[in-house]
């Protein structure tokens, strides 16, 4: 009730179109079906009484002077099912989600996590350029992967290579993509870890950040008009939310009424810089109101409310073609990338806390324990097992050749320009005089 | 105004040079006094308020393609071109309008690092190719700065999108069908000062005009002269005064798109002629004439027999009322090509 307060001195409750604030403190309702856009129903002034006529807003006249105080201090509550240690806190909360399901979950962050170490070290060794990380951030990726349809289409940042993985995203091509081989579906032109996959409705990523938050909403938008039954996901972490993109897409999303998913991974650092220096109000969430748009905050370590706030915006934005916005709370464990060393900025007391005292991992290890669907010994095998698949792709990966440099030349439009084709035969006339001088044997004739 | 007037003499020389169908005088054609609306954001009639009573009137029902399929966005350019290149990505056909090329530099980092970029870095995967974006471009007389600028060489260094501008209502309707249908990201520049000074028959029934096709307009053997978008009327009078007082015949070619470039009509031209004269609004440092220059003289050295000619706009910004001292005009074009025929 405390909380309840707080928001409504915060927020004033507003009639028409900001009820954000107020419906996140109830429970999320079924709103039936789609809402007209609210400004198609604006009333006819039958008086000429005292009210405000401003068309810009929907509001009361108030004769004190008073200052909104943004609230910071007791921001918006984090919804969570499970506590650190993995038990469910309130019953009716919990997904009750069938054993397959959830081991599916905990095998998919697992697998996850022996692949980045791996392929961590083998960045380390010299054989990839660079590599990123997902520690501490697993259960943001499957919790909401596992809520999605596999049609629903996915727009990430970089660091969510678990929706890849949940979707079945074969190891091998993982690492194609990170090694740049001739199996890589992007054609050896992006750095590792820029995953695409056509099939598995996962748009390849970008380095730009941001840059797919607008995108993600007019896919929805096109999904919305094409009666599709889909939801767009897009991802994202609190330090792009700080792109003008991020304003772009959010306001879009609500004023064109788009069936997307805003999944917002605040890990408390942009590469070096801490969520104190990105921004001042209450993270990701709190603005989300500010744009008319249904927010949440969850424990993005407690893969049950990633999923359950996930299930629920699904459902709600593609019955009523609204966005939502889910800010997931999490820790960055590893470094932000291989060209990072994060001891720089932060301590490693830090670090530990969220390895050992509040990882997804884990907590849903321990609920399976708790459940009798997980015991040491199929811990044990299953380490052994992840890691043996692991390292034969990596190995089968590492053989492989590149793919031939001709594909560095299409793909750039559709249809090869004639000027671009003179490039590309300038090329192979050089190589046959100065081949000696090209790493060409590690390429595909 | 003289501004005016050489409008009015350039409507009628239109008239003369025989534009492909037939050209007429709109009444009270000629440069718009105050402020130049594309016709695209002209407000409807019925959604004007009235301000005593509050009146809403809702949309006019129906329209012909319905309010989510031609709507109104937030403004933010770099939203607009987002939100339709991620349309794009489905499949689905978006035509993103940017009020002016002038602000289109919001938008710069979504066409150059998203939509230019999509196919090759997905491996095919993924493409916008169902993109094109729309701008009105070039001065219209009193637009300074801000509403007048030709921005076309900024994005010319940018693989992976097309660029077009037309010449005329009749290249316009098959250029932007052309874009609309290519599988490519397109940016579609409309010289906004014909929107009400050009009139033309133009065709109901759909056709395309190819891209990457340069126009040979009139041919001519001892001078080539190339332009785009409005210049291209400017050089087409010029031919027409170099051949009255100088005896010199011209070959005009319009370059229509911007990149990828036809090269090779070009240079198939200054191998007859030997003589380039390039000209356009855009500053002179680093605009598009300098890459046709470079091309041209890479492959058609030995045809050349003067030095080629660049007529642009200065390297300032684009100026309100110095604006008629800051255009290419015909008498900087004509003052070049004398120069160039008496090297």
């Amino acid at each position: 009730m405390a909380v309840a307060i707080a928001a409504a001195r915060v927020w004033r409750p507003n009639r028409g179109l900001s009820q954000a604030a107020l419906l996140l403190l109830r429970r999320p309702g079924a709103r039936g079906l789609a809402r007209s856009h609210p400004r198609r129903q604006q009333q006819q002034f039958s008086s000429l009484d005292d009210k405000p006529q401003f068309p810009g807003a929907s509001a009361e006249f108030i004769d004190k002077l008073e200052f909104i105080q943004p609230n910071v201090i007791s921001g918006i509550p984090i919804y969570r099912v499970m506590d650190r240690q993995g038990q469910i806190i309130n019953p009716s909360e919990d997904p009750h989600l069938p054993k397959e399901k959830v081991l599916k979950l905990y095998k998919s962050m697992t697998l996850l996590n022996t692949m980045d170490r791996i392929l961590y070290e083998s960045q380390r060794q010299g054989r990839i350029s660079f590599y990123m990380t997902n520690y501490g951030e697993e259960g943001t990726h499957v919790g909401s992967a596992a809520a999605l349809d596999n049609t629903d289409l996915v727009f990430g940042q970089y660091r969510e290579a678990g929706v890849l993985m949940y979707r079945d995203y074969p190891l091998e091509l993982f690492m194609a993509q990170c090694y740049g081989n001739i199996s890589d579906l992007g054609k050896g032109r992006q750095m590792p870890v820029h995953y695409g996959c056509k099939e598995r409705h996962f748009v390849t990523i970008s380095s730009p950040l941001a840059t797919q938050i607008p995108q993600a909403v007019g896919a929805a938008y096109a999904a919305k008009r094409a009666n599709a039954n889909r939801v767009v996901i897009c991802y994202f972490g609190e330090g792009a939310a700080s792109e003008g993109d991020a304003h772009a897409g959010f306001n879009f999303a609500a004023t064109l009424e788009c069936p997307i998913i805003f999944f917002c991974r605040n890990n408390g650092y942009a590469i070096s810089t801490p969520t104190s220096e990105q921004y001042r109000g209450d993270g990701i969430a709190a603005r989300g109101p500010g744009y008319g748009i249904m927010s949440i905050r969850v424990d993005g370590n407690d893969v049950f409310a990633v999923y359950n706030a996930t299930k629920e915006a699904r459902r709600r934005a593609v019955a009523e073609n609204q966005p939502f916005l889910i800010e997931a709370m999490t820790y960055r464990i590893g470094h932000h990338s291989t060209s990072d060393d994060s001891s720089a900025y932060r301590s490693v007391d830090e670090v530990n806390y969220w390895d050992k005292q509040d990882h997804p991992i884990s907590r849903l290890r321990h609920y399976l324990l708790s459940q009798g669907w997980w015991d040491e010994e199929q811990e044990k095998a299953w380490r052994k097992q992840s890691r043996k698949k692991v390292m034969e792709a990596f190995e089968q990966a590492e053989r492989k050749p590149k793919p031939n440099p001709n594909l560095l030349f299409s793909d750039v439009y559709q249809e090869m320009p004639a000027q671009l084709r003179k490039q590309q035969e300038s090329l192979a006339r050089h190589l046959q005089t100065y081949g000696e001088h090209y790493p060409l044997d590690h390429f595909d004739k | 105004m003289a501004v005016v007037a050489a409008a009015a003499g350039w409507l009628l020389r239109l008239r003369a040079a025989g534009a492909e169908g037939h050209w007429r005088r709109l009444p009270g054609a000629g440069l718009a006094r105050g402020f130049l609306h594309p016709a695209a954001t002209v407000e409807d009639a019925a959604q004007r308020r009235q301000v005593a009573h509050f009146t809403f009137q809702p949309d006019p029902e129906p329209r012909e393609y319905g309010k989510d399929r031609v709507f109104n966005t937030p403004l933010c350019e770099q939203g607009i071109v987002g939100f339709g290149i991620g349309i794009a990505v489905t499949g689905a056909t978006a035509i993103a309008e940017i009020q002016f090329a002038d602000y289109i530099f919001p938008a710069f980092d979504q066409i150059v690092n998203e939509a230019a970029k999509y196919r090759y870095r997905s491996g095919d995967l993924f493409n916008c190719g169902s993109l094109t974006i729309r701008s009105p471009w070039g001065c219209v007389g009193h637009g300074a700065l801000y509403h007048s600028q030709s921005p076309e060489a900024f994005f010319a260094h940018c693989p992976g999108i097309k660029v077009v501008i037309p010449r005329s209502p009749f290249q316009a309707k098959g250029l932007l069908l052309s874009c609309i249908e290519d599988k490519n990201p397109c940016i579609f520049f409309e010289p906004k000062i014909l929107y009400r000074a050009a009139a033309e028959e133009v065709p109901i029934e759909p056709y395309n005009i190819p891209l990457s096709q340069a126009e040979v307009i009139q041919e001519g053997s001892d001078v080539t002269l190339v332009a785009w978008g409005t210049q291209v009327h400017v050089i087409r009078e010029v031919a027409s005064m170099a051949k009255e007082k100088l005896g010199v015949s011209c070959e005009v070619i319009d370059l229509r798109t911007i990149i990828p470039w036809d090269v090779d009509t070009i240079c198939k031209s200054v191998i007859k002629t030997g003589r380039l004269l390039i000209s356009h609004e855009a500053p002179l440092t680093g605009g598009f004439a300098s890459e046709i220059s470079s091309t041209v003289q890479e492959e058609c050295f030995l045809n050349l027999e003067a030095p080629i000619s660049r007529v642009c706009g200065y390297d300032t910004p684009f100026p309100h009322i110095f604006e008629p001292f800051y255009i290419p005009d015909k008498w900087k074009c004509y003052d070049a090509l004398r120069k160039m025929i008496n090297y």
